[in-house]
């Protein structure tokens, strides 16, 4: 029985290492990760960063459609041969020739979601900082374009392979003149009878992707970003 | 070991193994059928999953929503992980632990049926949970948070009875390594479920994880594999080698090497999904390094069965369970170089978020996993059921269509992954949305439809010829089903 025993302190002792040391304390600290101020003089800006966090009920949508499946929330460095930071639409700035690329993601973009939804597969583009990515002309948010590829997602590009998520909408007859959160859809003739009125969920998916935008400054390198400007 | 010289079966040897199967047979059985079933249901998911990647007007009428790729793919994979693989393995196991150790399940068979019943109801409601909403999305372990304890709690009744065959085996049965691996199977999984549940599913409620969390999503995967698939795998490929070739394990240095190697790697694995990421760099490091050192176990262990099997390789054209069980003992090295690739940093910032992911883990669970439990099945079920497999041509078939779907899916999405990340990573790129990883995709994702259609034909024969021989309407003959044209003698005691 001593053999038995040994095996079993072997198999406990050489998993409860790596365990111990890559699951348990990381994950402990990483619970206890809070926003870091910023310095007024240092950074020439106020607040912590963080910033907003995002919109959690919006969130709980977005995994239970899968999301992830194809869309990650990782922006890599550009050391090992990554194209992420100079994708056109994968930061801020959504012009053809982008200054900086955009940082790479840390720890505290995550903060206070229960578990990242970094990505399985990237099948179709990253979503990090998608909430810059649908705006109109004045730079605020378009919630409509952001509608219209969720419920007809080729109506943009007709190449795309996104499924539709039209059952987070309903579909019905116009009454008088309509409601006013029917989507305008490219292609709907303007004298149609019906409309498509988001669902809840799919109002709160669209403020979740909306509130996607982490890549604000980090404190200690806000001056260094501007130097570059 | 028990049957290395086939002269030396005494009828009290032959009396005592027929008695363990007996007093395994009805758990043993019910655990391979449902399995069976599983795996049906997940090859036909994972054909429409397959499609919908390049052709998203497949199935996509609005009364359907639950079939989107974001519902279906999960659904498939942990049908193919829960429903198929760990049940298989544990029906394995349990044999392999009774017939290893010499010992009669005396009681206990009703125990192992309820926990496998739970399983399935577990794996039912987890599965109608992802088609239907209550998704985690969290890889792998998608199904929702309700269905964990009812997973555990089964698997734990059954490896319960797996330890305590263990502790009762006879001190006379030689070298234990299949037990081994089949224990450390049975004490790591609940483990390594526990703790990604526990931290993923409950605690990250009340203390968000952010990053981290992920990064333990992707321990979770690797873990899996490297201390669940590969233990209960190998602790096949270790007993019917052997068994069959009637050679005894070349090198015992070897196989013990290969196994505190393996445990001793195995769980540093996994953050190297997330490497460039925003977990601290040392994480993915320690991930990806481990992988790469895994390929030491890998060759080791290839390089035993290597030099128990020399000399005897003919024997892997008649006997169906030596042929299953070489190309899965194949596609571990396979596997083991493929993360390898994935895991360090010139070829993995290419791979990394693509198909090539998909494709190394089907190359582990059904190249080199599944492999192995067929090759089992083959030679268990006809001890359990008294008679023999219905057909030598089904068996082929089931052979040669898995091999070539399981090749082309994987060879499709090592390549296909490649052509994805290098379009995505190429500067030429830069402004385009991603049309061009979709285009460049396109062609190795219709191989994989091709790939999946060709497993669900090998896959529905195998069910349908399982499902006779577990109603016990197999060959009533005392020669085994040889894959042989004609039915000789020659190997009879293979």
């Amino acid at each position: 029985m001593t053999s038995f025993r040994k095996f079993l302190l072997g198999l406990f002792f050489s998993f409860g290492l790596p365990w111990l040391v890559l699951i348990v304390i990381p994950a402990l600290r990483a619970q206890k990760i809070a926003p870091v101020a910023y310095d007024k003089e240092r950074d020439g800006m106020d607040g912590v960063y963080p910033g907003k966090g995002i919109n959690r009920q919006g969130q709980l949508v977005y995994a239970r459609e899968g999301c992830v499946q194809c869309h990650t929330q990782m922006i890599r460095p550009s050391f090992a041969g990554n194209l992420d930071g100079w994708k056109k639409g994968w930061g801020s700035d959504q012009c053809d020739a982008p200054r900086d690329a955009v940082r790479p993601s840390t720890m505290l973009d995550y903060l206070d979601e229960p578990v990242a939804p970094l990505g399985v597969q990237r099948n179709g583009p990253d979503l990090a900082n998608v909430g810059y990515r649908y705006t109109d002309k004045d730079g605020k948010p378009d919630r409509n374009a952001l509608h219209v590829q969720l419920y007809a997602p080729r109506s943009d590009h007709k190449w795309s392979i996104m499924p539709s998520f039209r059952h987070l909408y309903t579909y019905h007859k116009k009454e008088g003149k309509g409601s006013a959160y029917a989507l305008r859809l490219p292609n709907a003739s303007p004298d149609s009878n019906f409309e498509v009125i988001p669902q809840q969920e799919a109002e709160d998916l669209v403020d979740y992707l909306l509130s996607l935008k982490k890549d604000a400054p980090i404190p200690g390198q806000v001056v260094a970003e501007a130097a570059k400007k | 070991m028990e049957t290395t010289n086939t002269n030396a079966i005494t009828s009290d040897d032959s009396n005592r193994r027929a008695a363990i199967d007996r007093s395994v047979r009805f758990p043993v059985l019910f655990l391979f059928a449902n399995a069976a079933m599983w795996l049906l249901g997940a090859t036909v998911m994972g054909l429409v999953a397959s499609v919908k990647l390049y052709a998203p007007e497949f199935l996509d009428r609005s009364y359907l929503w639950f079939l989107n790729y974001g519902r279906i793919q999960p659904a498939h994979m942990n049908a193919l992980i829960y429903g198929w693989a760990i049940q298989a393995g544990l029906g394995a196991s349990i044999w392999l632990m009774a017939r290893r150790c010499g010992v009669v399940l005396e009681k206990g068979a009703g125990t192992i049926v309820t926990a496998a019943v739970f399983w399935n109801v577990g794996v039912t409601l987890g599965e109608l949970g992802i088609l239907f909403g209550s998704g985690t999305a969290l890889q792998w372990l998608e199904f929702p948070a309700y269905v964990w304890p009812l997973l555990l709690l089964a698997f734990l009744m059954i490896a319960w009875r797996l330890v305590g065959m263990f502790a009762r085996s006879r001190n006379e049965q030689g070298f234990m390594i299949t037990p081994w691996y089949v224990l450390g199977a049975c004490f790591w999984f609940p483990w390594i479920y526990v703790t990604a549940n526990l931290f993923l599913n409950t605690w990250s409620l009340h203390a968000p994880l952010g990053a981290m969390g992920a990064g333990i999503n992707a321990w979770y995967m690797n873990t899996l594999i490297m201390l669940f698939f590969v233990p209960v795998g190998l602790g096949a490929c270790y007993y019917f080698i052997p068994k069959i070739t009637g050679k005894p394990i070349a090198s015992q240095q070897l196989a013990i090497i290969g196994f505190w190697s393996l445990a001793a790697l195995g769980g540093w694995t996994g953050f190297q999904k997330y490497m460039c990421g925003p977990l601290p760099a040392w994480m993915p490091a320690i991930g990806g390094a481990a992988a790469i050192l895994m390929m030491l176990p890998a060759g080791i262990v290839a390089l035993n069965h290597h030099l128990t099997t020399i000399g005897e390789h003919g024997m892997i054209q008649t006997s169906p369970t030596l042929r299953f069980t070489f190309v899965g003992s194949f596609c571990y090295l396979i596997a083991s170089l493929v993360a390898a690739l994935l895991g360090n940093f010139w070829t993995g910032s290419s791979m990394q978020f693509t198909h090539a992911e998909h494709g190394f883990h089907l190359l582990a669970i059904y190249g080199f996993f599944s492999m192995t439990m067929f090759g089992a099945i083959y030679y268990i079920v006809p001890r359990l059921t008294g008679c023999e497999w219905l057909s030598a041509r089904l068996i082929r078939s089931h052979f040669w269509f898995s091999v070539y779907g399981i090749a082309t899916l994987v060879v499709c999405m090592l390549v296909g992954g490649l052509a994805q990340g290098e379009s995505l990573n190429a500067p030429d790129n830069w402004n385009l949305p991603v049309i061009g990883s979709i285009i460049n995709a396109r062609g190795y994702l219709i191989g994989r439809t091709i790939a999946w259609v060709f497993i669900l034909w090998s896959n529905l024969w195998f069910f349908i010829h399982l499902i006779f021989m577990v109603l016990g309407l197999g060959r009533r003959s005392v020669a085994p089903t040889l894959l042989h044209r004609e039915h000789d003698d020659a190997h009879a005691t293979a």
